[in-house]
């Protein structure tokens, strides 16, 4: 149009040197203010073009109707000028005052405060995750226990030497009465209450008389169980394999080897290939490859005699971990003890 | 247990190297700590240059006169060699360490001048070889030792040693022979027969008229065996034995306790050796200890017994605390000559009780406690006859002792094959199943569609079916073993209610920039006092260990707040200041007339610190109690319930800035500042706001699944009014008559301002509401909202003599 506007205004050269000069000042004008002061010259009351086009009453009729036509054209394109120059100095005055807003961007943010889960909670979820991704439900049981459930029920009676190995501490004025030692009192638990099928896995706090640079006498275990009809070393091996590729990775390989518990029979320890070194052999694996992470086995059939299980109808696997070391082992934590300092230095990394 | 390699390898024909060997035990169940060496280094040539030498000559040192300067054929070569020792003579053979040898303690010898003399190797002491801790001279060898041989062709000087950790249920691999037999069940190598066979005895006398012996409590000894060997010499032991004690890590003694542990080693049975002449009246009885019994063991511990201990006594004390540890004043010393060699079986369990009693444990004590073969009991006295009478002399006295309630009768079992195969979930052949218990001592024979398996006395630990599926797993190979998934699978995981509950409010509260700790669930006694709590406080009656590891960890926390306290403290003194934790745990109550206590979770939490975190922007407020507060309300918010307050009772807050928390009338928590003096007595030195609620009690107050409601069809009409009460009136009575006034519409009343101040007088507080107004159905008129705004401030002027502030 603009164009097309120039070459009709060829047809009246006055109107033509009006508008050049008007659409010359409008391009010049660096300020607001200077564009202010083109408008009023160029388009205001007393502009030329304003003059010129109340004077068409008075010109010729024959020319009148190109003249009008040109001169509100060109006053329409002068406007449309305006305005764009208008928005581009707006544009320019607007990024020059945010250029000299400048801050220092290497300044920490703000701290909206985000706290930390402990390790040991951050593990456990994990762990329940898994398992539960895999079926299980969450038992929970009474930490301070009877010895009944602790020991006996598992296949550990009065006197069984395994009983001396378990450092337990004992309830004042209650005989009988002591701190678990391990979760697996809720194993008895769990069955005692429900028929098979079972699947569950067990978390929490266990207890066992020991302090030094590898024991603390509070710590974490996760349990867990599963009773049905055909349950296989089989299907232990393969719930662990799960298990250890989820929680340490996919690469990573287990074995099995034969150990004693008094509540399983076969049982077994399990190693998992060393995460750190890729089973090639460091110090972490003590250069063997492996790392073991927890106990299992097949539920001893003295257990099932325990809570009513038919051991001809049904077969089971359990298993227990500690949680500690499977988070040591994870996250690379060299001291036991500084998961019970709870120094916000060591529980703000995780 | 430490096994010498080459101690095993005198009873089983196995030439697997030390690491692939304990490969394989580690696979097969018997888990092996460590390899490691013991006495002279091996590798680099090293046992080459300790050959064995004979003595040509011995002439004095021209330059000193404690040295001599000995001539020694080392075979073939005679070497220049000097010597301090002078305890040898000419031809005396002995044990020579060439230039370049390196000793056990890592010392590497070389070609030197002394006083001018060229010395061309060592002449080695026990010691020096770590066979023994001191010697007076070198090691003289018998006869017998071929000179310019390598000396540890002769005797074991050096030796990979396994450190096996051996389960409890498998005391026949407390002993190298044991452990032999287990190498060749799984690796298929001979094993050899064991070392044990009866010499005759001497003499026309007889053990059964010299002494007497008896069992006063067979249930506790159910097999005891004597002999008397005589006139034995007491010495130092051979060489060779000594190396095999030193090499299993036992400290040789003398020649007969060296053979009795050396016995105890080889077959799994500790024995005890008692000097005859100081045996009271020549009899020794089993029988339990008297009270106030006393006894001086041999590690020189004053023991006092109790009467449930069974004790060897003779006519007039005890002499030993059974199958524990023998008495000092019948040890075999230097001057004995008749003994008395005891073997016997002891229930496990009083051994355990009696060790456990007496906090003493022994090579023996474990042994026992485990449980042990009866048929050990004979074995054991042939093998240590044999030995004694060959290294210390002496005879075999006619006649023995062997006492004992019922003879073994072997134990047996059966095995199905498809019963393997339904519990490993592989098959494994029968004839596959009968060559594995078989090299394992079982006696196997077919029955009917299965396996009749007969259990040898060394594995009383194996008395079902499913042992020998244990049995057949470990040999057969868990490696072997397909993994797969429980087929029948049809359970639903996931969490309870309660334990999403604990998850959501755990991430509630460090989403609110709270850190959460896990503490030790016990504290000390002093809590009570610490938290100022009455002396008919129910808290104070805490669940106590018998056995505490300290008084700072002796009693089952009945309150989180202590445990809150010390945490913030303990990171206060490291300079963390900003200790906001939190933690999720149980309180212990106990329960009148009920064993166990009531265990309930907690959520508990203190903010010692800023609430926004340390900031160039400036910290941010420091914590309050409506600080607290807003956390409680967050999580009563997050669980969809709420609750009440009341101003607290509770001794350990401040009185004016704390609440106890309500849902439905009951108490299930508080919240606030604490008492300064609490603060004070767990060495706090800034405001702290605490809070506990019951984990029971938020989840009672929720409304459960959120259920929609429209508030976004119709818009919602919003007023403030400021009204002036009494200065202690509770907001939340305001908000109370706002809105029984002016309901149905009323949506909310949020306070927004409180002002106090002179504009409206002493004694007054302006209390500013933003009321939001909304129907479900319609958008509200400015009639309707103006009417209802009107209802409210007549309510709040008539009911609270409030005015309304213009
Ligand atoms: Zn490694």
């Amino acid at each position: 149009m603009n164009i097309d506007l120039k070459g009709q205004l060829k047809q009246h050269p006055g109107l033509a040197a009006i508008y050049e000069e008007a659409a010359a000042a409008i391009a010049a004008a660096g300020t607001e203010d200077a564009l202010e002061a083109a408008r009023v010259r160029h388009l205001g009351r007393k502009s030329e073009l304003s003059r010129l086009l109340r004077a068409i009453p008075e010109m010729p009729a024959a020319e009148r109707p190109l003249v009008g036509k040109l001169g509100n054209q060109a006053r329409a394109a002068l406007e449309e000028a305006m305005a764009g120059r208008r928005q581009a100095l707006e544009a320019a005055a607007l990024e020059e005052r945010l250029a000299q807003e400048r801050i220092d961007i290497t300044l920490p943010g703000e701290p909206f405060p985000g706290g930390r889960l402990h390790l040991i909670t951050q593990t456990l979820w994990e762990i329940e995750d898994i398992f539960t991704g895999l079926g299980y439900r969450i038992a929970e049981g009474p930490e301070v226990e009877t010895d009944y459930y602790n020991f006996t029920a598992l296949n550990t009676p009065e006197g069984h030497p395994a009983r001396s190995l378990h450092d337990t501490f004992f309830i004042e004025g209650e005989a009988g009465v002591l701190l678990r030692t391990h979760t697996s009192p809720v194993q008895v638990r769990v069955m005692e209450k429900e028929d098979p099928p079972v699947y569950v896995i067990i978390p929490g706090r266990v207890y066992r008389r020991d302090s030094d640079a590898t024991h603390t006498p509070m710590f974490h275990q996760v349990e867990g169980l599963a009773v049905d009809e055909h349950i296989t070393m089989a299907d232990l091996k393969g719930t662990l394999e799960a298990f250890a590729k989820s929680m340490f990775g996919a690469e990573r390989q287990i074995r099995l080897r034969p150990h004693y518990f008094p509540f399983t029979e076969p049982s077994v320890e399990v190693d998992v290939s060393c995460m750190i070194c890729g089973g090639k052999g460091c110090r972490s694996c003590k250069q063997s490859g492996w790392l073991e992470i927890l106990g299992a086995g097949l539920v001893d059939p003295n257990v099932f005699g325990f809570v009513n299980y038919d051991p001809d109808e049904v077969s089971g696997f359990a298993f227990g971990m500690g949680v500690e070391r499977i988070a040591m082992l994870k996250h690379g934590v060299t001291d036991l003890r500084m998961f019970y300092d709870n120094d916000l230095r060591f529980i703000n990394q995780f | 247990m430490k096994v010498p390699l080459s101690w095993l390898k005198e009873y089983v024909d196995v030439d697997l190297p030390a690491r692939e060997l304990a490969g394989r035990l580690a696979l097969t169940g018997t888990e092996v700590e460590r390899i490691s060496h013991a006495g002279l280094p091996a590798g680099d040539g090293n046992l080459n240059r300790f050959v064995i030498g004979r003595v040509v000559a011995i002439e004095p040192h021209p330059n000193a006169d404690r040295l001599s300067l000995c001539r020694v054929d080392t075979g073939g070569a005679t070497a220049q060699i000097v010597c301090g020792a002078s305890n040898f003579k000419e031809g005396d053979r002995t044990a020579v360490c060439q230039p370049g040898g390196m000793l056990p303690d890592g010392r590497r010898l070389e070609a030197a001048e002394i006083r001018g003399v060229r010395s061309e190797g060592m002449l080695c002491s026990e010691s020096e070889l770590g066979l023994a801790a001191k010697s007076a001279g070198i090691m003289i060898l018998p006869e017998d030792a071929p000179v310019g041989g390598r000396l540890v062709d002769y005797l074991p000087v050096s030796d990979d040693v396994l450190e096996l950790e051996i389960t409890p249920n498998r005391p026949d691999c407390l002993s190298v022979y044991g452990v032999a037999r287990e190498v060749a069940a799984i690796t298929g190598s001979r094993l050899r027969t064991m070392p044990v066979c009866d010499i005759k005895p001497r003499g026309d006398d007889n053990v059964e008229e010299l002494v007497s012996i008896s069992v006063a409590d067979p249930s506790l000894c159910p097999r005891y065996g004597v002999r008397l060997i005589a006139g034995v010499k007491i010495r130092p032991s051979p060489a060779w034995l000594k190396a095999r004690l030193a090499a299993a890590g036992l400290r040789p003694v003398n020649n007969v306790v060296d053979i009795t542990n050396y016995v105890m080693w080889t077959i799994g049975e500790p024995m005890h050796a008692f000097d005859m002449a100081r045996i009271a009246g020549r009899r020794l009885t089993a029988r339990r200890a008297a009270a106030g019994e006393e006894i001086t063991t041999i590690d020189g511990g004053r023991r006092r017994l109790g009467a449930a201990m069974l004790v060897i006594a003779d006519g007039e004390k005890p002499v030993a605390i059974a199958g524990v540890m023998g008495g000092q004043d019948s040890e075999v010393a230097a001057g004995t000559t008749d003994i008395l060699l005891e073997a016997a079986n002891f229930d496990g369990r009083s051994i355990m009780e009696t060790s456990m009693a007496l906090g003493l444990r022994s090579e023996s004590s474990t042994r026992f406690e485990k449980g042990l073969d009866q048929e050990l009991v004979p074995q054991a006295l042939a093998m240590a006859a044999r030995l004694i009478t060959q290294i210390a002399g002496g005879r075999l006295v006619p006649g023995q002792f062997d006492i004992r309630a019922k003879p073994f009768e072997g134990g047996a079992t059966h095995i199905r094959p498809e019963r393997v195969a339904a519990l490993l979930g592989v098959t494994v052949p029968a004839a596959e199943i009968r060559a594995i218990l078989s090299k394992l001592g079982f006696k196997v024979k077919k029955e009917g569609s299965g396996l009749h398996v007969g259990v040898p006395s060394f594995r009383a630990d194996v008395e079902r079916e499913i042992d020998l599926v244990e049995e057949i797993a470990r040999v057969f190979g868990l490696e072997l073993i397909p993994p797969s998934l429980p087929s029948g699978m049809r359970a639903i995981g996931g969490l309870t209610e309660k334990q999403a509950a604990t998850r959501r409010l755990a991430r509630l509260l460090a989403g609110r920039g709270l850190n959460e700790v896990i503490t030790y669930s016990f504290i000390g006694g002093d809590f009570a006092g610490r938290l100022r709590l009455g002396d008919d406080d129910p808290r104070r009656q805490a669940v106590a260990l018998a056995n505490p590891l300290s008084a700072e960890q002796s009693l089952m926390r009945t309150i989180m707040l202590p445990s809150m306290l010390m945490s913030a403290a303990a990171n206060l003194a490291q300079r963390n200041f900003d200790a906001n934790i939190f933690e999720i745990g149980r309180v212990y109550t106990p329960l009148k007339g009920k064993k166990l206590c009531d265990e309930n979770e907690v959520v508990a939490g203190c903010l010692c610190g800023s609430l926004r975190g340390p900031s160039w922007r400036g910290n941010g407020p420091e914590p309050d109690f409506y600080a607290g507060k807003g956390l409680v309300e967050a999580m009563f918010k997050e669980l969809s319930g709420w609750f009440a307050v009341d101003r607290t009772r509770e001794p350990f807050l401040h009185p004016g800035k704390a609440a106890d928390i309500f849902v439905d009338g009951s108490c299930v928590g508080h919240v606030g500042e604490v008492h300064p003096l609490v603060l004070r007595a767990f060495d706090i030195d800034r405001p702290v706001v605490a809070f506990e609620v019951l984990l029971e009690g938020l989840i009672a107050s929720s409304k459960g699944i959120a259920v929609f409601e429209d508030l976004i069809t119709y818009p919602a009409s919003f007023q403030d009014i400021s009204v002036i009460v009494d200065e202690d009136m509770p907001a939340a009575d305001v908000i109370a008559v706002a809105g029984d006034a002016g309901a149905p519409l009323l949506h909310s009343a949020r306070v927004f301002d409180i002002y106090t101040g002179s504009q409206i007088g002493a004694g007054k507080k302006s209390v500013a509401l933003n009321l939001e107004f909304r129907s479900p159905q319609r958008t509200l008129t400015d009639a309707e909202v103006d009417s209802a705004r009107a209802l409210i401030v007549q309510a709040l002027e008539e009911k609270l003599g409030a005015s309304l502030r213009l």
